[in-house]
């Protein structure tokens, strides 16, 4: 991280809401393992028509929690509910192990409790499990191949910015962005000026 | 002649190494961290003689393009100039 970045240092909680207690704490808790570490009780305050509720969280290592909101008497609004669509699934956490094998025990151990895993996918520099929770959240787990150099980091550098170049021209009235194949071509017409003749 | 530029990283080093073995493709560099692999006419891949997973496949272009699609599918790859 450079000096100018604000200085987190990882990941404290994720937070979702839930309408099914038991059922949440059983999964991650009992068939997950991970310890529930801290649960606030408290009366509905700040908004208006807010629910009393429990918030509630399980370790989930390096000092990372994956945390839970439970509103008391209240039913999900439309807006939380899963939706079998990739763009619901975008919003998602993937949590690291360290080993390909870490990786594939996960998996043994997930299907020894009866949890589906849907996929196992091999990304460029990523392995990853997904599966659902009892809500129906997306969850990942995720294996990093080789940690990222500056090689990827100017790499990325280039392809985001051919695609906000894209993305400006066509709020500017210009030509329309619908392709991926108009970033590569953007983004090896930069290279190709940069770079000149190999 | 259509081009593609390709991240000196190992995930992306079959292109590279299948384009080396094929006497009617160029090959270049790396430089500043990307092999350049220009062919006369059509630039052609297949997924499986690469060894790549779908998600590695088809991000394959990431590099950069220097041409146009002509076929990108899940299994195979053509590539050719760009026509104005």
């Amino acid at each position: 991280m450079n000096s100018d970045a604000i200085p987190i240092a990882g990941v404290h909680h994720t937070a979702r809401p839930t309408w099914k207690l038991s059922d949440t704490v059983h999964f991650y808790r009992d068939l997950l393992g991970l310890p529930l570490v801290h649960a606030i009780s408290a009366r509905g305050w700040g908004a208006e028509n807010h629910a009393d509720f429990l918030h509630f969280f399980f370790d989930a290592g390096q000092g990372a929690t994956i945390a839970f909101f439970y509103y008391i008497g209240t039913e999900p609004p439309d807006f939380v509910r899963p939706l079998d669509d990739y763009r619901y699934r975008a919003s998602h956490t993937a949590w690291r192990v360290e080993t390909r094998e870490q990786l594939l025990d996960c998996r043994t151990r997930l299907e020894r409790a009866g949890i589906r895993v849907h996929y196992q996918v091999r990304h460029e520099v990523i392995e990853s499990i997904y599966f659902d929770d009892p809500n129906g959240y997306p969850i990942e787990i995720t294996w990093q191949v080789r940690p990222f150099e500056a090689i990827d980091m100017a790499d990325a550098r280039r392809s985001i910015e051919a695609a906000i170049t894209l993305e400006k021209a066509q709020r500017h009235g210009g030509a329309a962005f619908n392709t991926i194949e108009q970033v590569w071509q953007a983004k090896a017409t930069a290279l190709e000026q940069e770079l000149g003749s190999f | 002649m259509p081009a593609i530029f390709v991240l000196a990283v190992p995930e992306f080093m079959p292109l590279v190494d299948q384009a080396r073995q094929r006497s009617s493709y160029t090959v270049s560099g790396p430089k500043n961290g990307y092999y350049k692999i220009d062919a006369p006419g059509a630039i052609e891949f297949e997924r499986r003689s690469l060894g790549f997973k779908p998600a590695v496949w088809h991000g394959a272009l990431t590099g950069g393009l220097l041409g146009q699609i002509e076929c990108f599918d899940n299994d195979r790859m053509r590539l050719v100039d760009r026509v104005p």
